[in-house]
């Protein structure tokens, strides 16, 4: 009797290219869209119905079930309004870490082990060795940046079908089983929103309050924004500012360095080497310790840390709350996570304070 | 390939194509500039426009052009102008709940009511009765709905509408009552005749009837009072301002006319392209059996999902439908299998075949013989048999 397999299929390329592989290694494979987003926002259509039919048509191809499974009211609940909550507080929280950790490796894996699933599968470029997470071979592919908060038990419960390949690779095996979506961009729940829509996604949640820029060394009102909780810290596009001329507009940029939520002041510079812009070391809450390793201020431990998405990785000594980096990085926006790692193995991370 | 999707798009006739080309470079003149060429243009947007008109029984001076149905729908409905009534229960207007979604979001926004259809798909004549009060403003209902193909009896519709205008007279009631039809989907099978009909207002559309995309036009009785969606320049009667589009009118109006040639070969094709298909097929259920435009067959494979359907087919190079496309798009249920009464899984097995000029015989032997094969290997892959 073979394995029962339920596999996350968002439409994409490599969702649909996992579910070939397992179906090839003899799983009985099911394939699911998780909706987890639906609505439309002015100007932005959601594509989870393209995405779904996509999916759907990858698994008729392939043979096997298909379902639909409805997770919009807990992704509402677990993802979105945390990260309104974030931003509200002045946070750039990363939406998708917390999908991964409250929908697809928890709400998905319990119900999928509750229909009879030994396993679930993902399109992650990860994978796992010797039961612990790890870097995929497409290092700039590796999604674990945004997995280092899944659980042991989903873990232990998980396939990551294609971590040991190559995104062209991948991309090839789709075209040569006549996957029609091996040309497809990804897409995933809010995702869609991408960074630029980012602000008009939360302008329709949270209100638009304007208030003033500043300069940071000097004080000086230089334009007015509207709303702190939309900026990010090291951002300098969407600055609208008007001050005098020749000095804003010397065609040096300004950049986000600090933003006091409570008075709803932005304040920027054009000092690159600002303090609030550059630092040796990082807070990190909400710790999460994949692997048994003993951090604390005696026993320092040497890791590697990834601060973004496909960021290069840098060495950092940490003591269980903070990193110490050896030179200067520059900050990431408070909210994001830092991800720690000992060679290609995950040892979890924590979220930028 | 196998197209059997007609009710979602066709292909532009030839001559349809060769007639709207000279309008793109050579005629290219605004048929509201002074000089002669531009003149000549005008002429011929009008007569293109008569050549429509005709068509229904009407005169040139009675259509406004749009960019297509959904347009219309959207401009017949400002016949009820002014913000939908606060009263949940009002009855201003009402549309047959199997409508196109481009009817159902117009007349949700002026706070429409649906009336019912019977498990036939036919329009529930009681329930239209009871629901006409003497606020009701504005009456919709399709000619042939855009996923059964049912063909609505508008003429007893409408006598039914004059006996109430008349009873309004008698008591000094001077509300107006105006019946509103989408026509998209007939205008190549059914003769159609504003008068006959009596509808005030009559939605036509090139894109089902093998002419271009994005033209179609509304036909506007006397009776009925519209307020502009665009404004500008005052074309159209100043009910659509906006250069005009020439060449997709002229297609437009080839392809009506070319409709119209071929109005009864046609209907004879179909219904003898439905029998043989119908008879080729097995272990189907036949969703729309009477009164219906005979190039729409839905058929209901029980226990099976349609949507794979459509998948398996298309890698077999035949295209169908499981609905309405843009429902399709949008991931909903069909709320017309829904109307007439099917439950879910009967609607989770419902495929929308629609035949059309690109069909031959040989297709439809082809087409019904894909089909079976697909199906029982679908019901093989579930484990039915």
């Amino acid at each position: 009797m073979s394995k029962t397999v339920y596999v996350g299929m968002s439409g994409g390329v490599d969702s649909s290219v996992s579910a070939l592989l397992l179906k090839e290694q003899g799983f009985n494979v099911i394939g699911v869209y998780m909706k987890n987003w639906s609505k439309d926002l002015p100007g932005m259509k959601c594509p989870w119905a393209e995405d779904l039919a996509d999916a759907k048509r990858v698994a008729v191809k392939l043979g096997i079930d298909f379902e639909v499974w409805d997770f919009e009211e807990e992704y509402r609940k677990k993802v979105v309004d945390y990260m309104l909550d974030e931003f509200k507080k002045g946070n750039t929280p990363n939406p998708d870490i917390m999908c991964n950790q409250e929908i697809k490796f928890r709400l998905f894996l319990e119900k999928a082990i509750e229909k009879g699933a030994d396993y679930i599968a993902t399109g992650h470029y990860a994978r796992i060795v010797d039961g612990k997470l790890a870097r995929a071979v497409d290092g700039n592919k590796d999604q674990t940046y945004f997995l280092y908060r899944i659980s042991e038990e989903a873990l232990s419960h998980t396939i990551f079908p294609i971590g040991e390949m190559l995104k062209p690779d991948v991309k090839k095996l789709a075209e040569k089983h006549g996957l029609h979506n091996a040309y497809k961009k990804e897409s995933m729940g809010v995702c869609f929103v991408g960074e630029v829509g980012m602000k008009d996604f939360l302008k329709e949640y949270i209100d638009v309050k304007s208030g003033e820029i500043r300069e940071i060394e000097s004080g000086k009102v230089l334009g007015y924004h509207e709303g702190a909780v939309f900026y990010t810290i090291g951002q300098r596009h969407g600055l609208y500012l008007d001050g005098e001329k020749g000095v804003v507009n010397d065609g040096m940029p300004y950049y986000v360095v600090k933003k006091d939520i409570k008075n709803n002041i932005v304040y920027v510079s054009k000092n690159l080497n600002h303090e609030t812009i550059w630092t040796k070391k990082l807070r990190l809450k909400d710790v999460f310790l994949r692997v048994k390793t003993c951090f604390s201020s005696a026993e320092k431990g040497q890791v590697l840390v990834r601060l973004r998405h496909r960021a290069p990785l840098v060495s950092a000594t940490f003591d269980g709350r903070t990193l110490h980096f050896e030179s200067e990085i520059k900050r990431p926006a408070a909210g994001q996570s830092a991800v720690l790692y000992d060679g290609e193995i995950c040892l979890g991370g924590g979220i930028i304070a | 390939m196998i197209y059997l999707d007609h009710a979602a798009a066709t292909p532009v006739d030839e001559k349809a194509l060769e007639a709207m080309k000279p309008y793109f470079s050579e005629h290219f003149f605004n048929p509201s500039a002074a000089y002669l060429p531009a003149k000549k243009v005008s002429a011929d947007y009008e007569a293109a426009k008569a050549t429509i008109a005709h068509a229904i029984g009407a005169k040139a001076s009675d259509i406004v052009i749009t960019a297509g149905a959904t347009e219309a729908n959207n401009l017949a409905f400002t016949a009820v102008s002014g913000a939908p009534r606060k009263v949940p229960t009002s009855f201003r207007v009402l549309y047959l709940e199997m409508e196109h979604d481009s009817i159902r979001a117009v007349a949700k926004k002026s706070g429409g009511k649906p009336i019912k259809v019977l498990p036939n798909g036919l329009i529930d004549l009681n329930d239209l009765k009871t629901k006409i009060t003497d606020e009701t403003e504005l009456i919709s209902v399709a000619l042939a709905n855009n996923e059964l193909g049912t063909v609505q009896p508008l003429a007893e519709i409408s006598g039914i509408i004059r006996e109430i205008k008349l009873d309004r007279l008698k008591r000094g009631i001077k509300k107006q009552l105006l019946l509103h039809s989408d026509a998209s989907q007939a205008l190549n099978l059914l003769d159609i005749n504003v008068a006959r009909l009596g509808v005030d207002l009559l939605t036509l559309n090139s894109a089902k009837i093998y002419g271009p995309k994005g033209v179609g036009a509304l036909y506007v009785s006397h009776d009925a009072k519209l307020q502009p969606l665009t404004v500008g320049g005052g074309q159209e009667n100043g009910l659509r301002s906006g250069t005009e589009n020439v060449p997709g009118v002229i297609g437009f109006a080839k392809a009506v006319e070319i409709a119209n040639e071929h109005l009864n070969g046609n209907r004879k094709k179909y219904a003898s392209f439905r029998k043989m298909f119908l008879s080729e097929l097995k272990d189907f259920e036949l969703i729309n059996k009477k009164h219906v435009l005979d190039n729409f067959i839905v058929l209901c494979f029980d226990g099976i999902d349609a949507e794979r359907l459509v998948f398996l087919l298309e890698d077999k190079g035949v295209y169908v439908a499981t609905g309405a496309a843009c429902a399709a798009s949008k991931g909903v249920k069909s709320h017309v299998l829904k109307a007439i009464g099917l439950s879910d899984s009967q609607i989770t097995g419902s495929l929308r075949v629609s035949l059309g000029e690109t069909n031959d015989e040989r297709q439809i032997h082809e087409a019904a013989k894909i089909i079976n094969e697909v199906v029982q290997a679908e019901r093989k892959r579930i484990g039915h048999e």
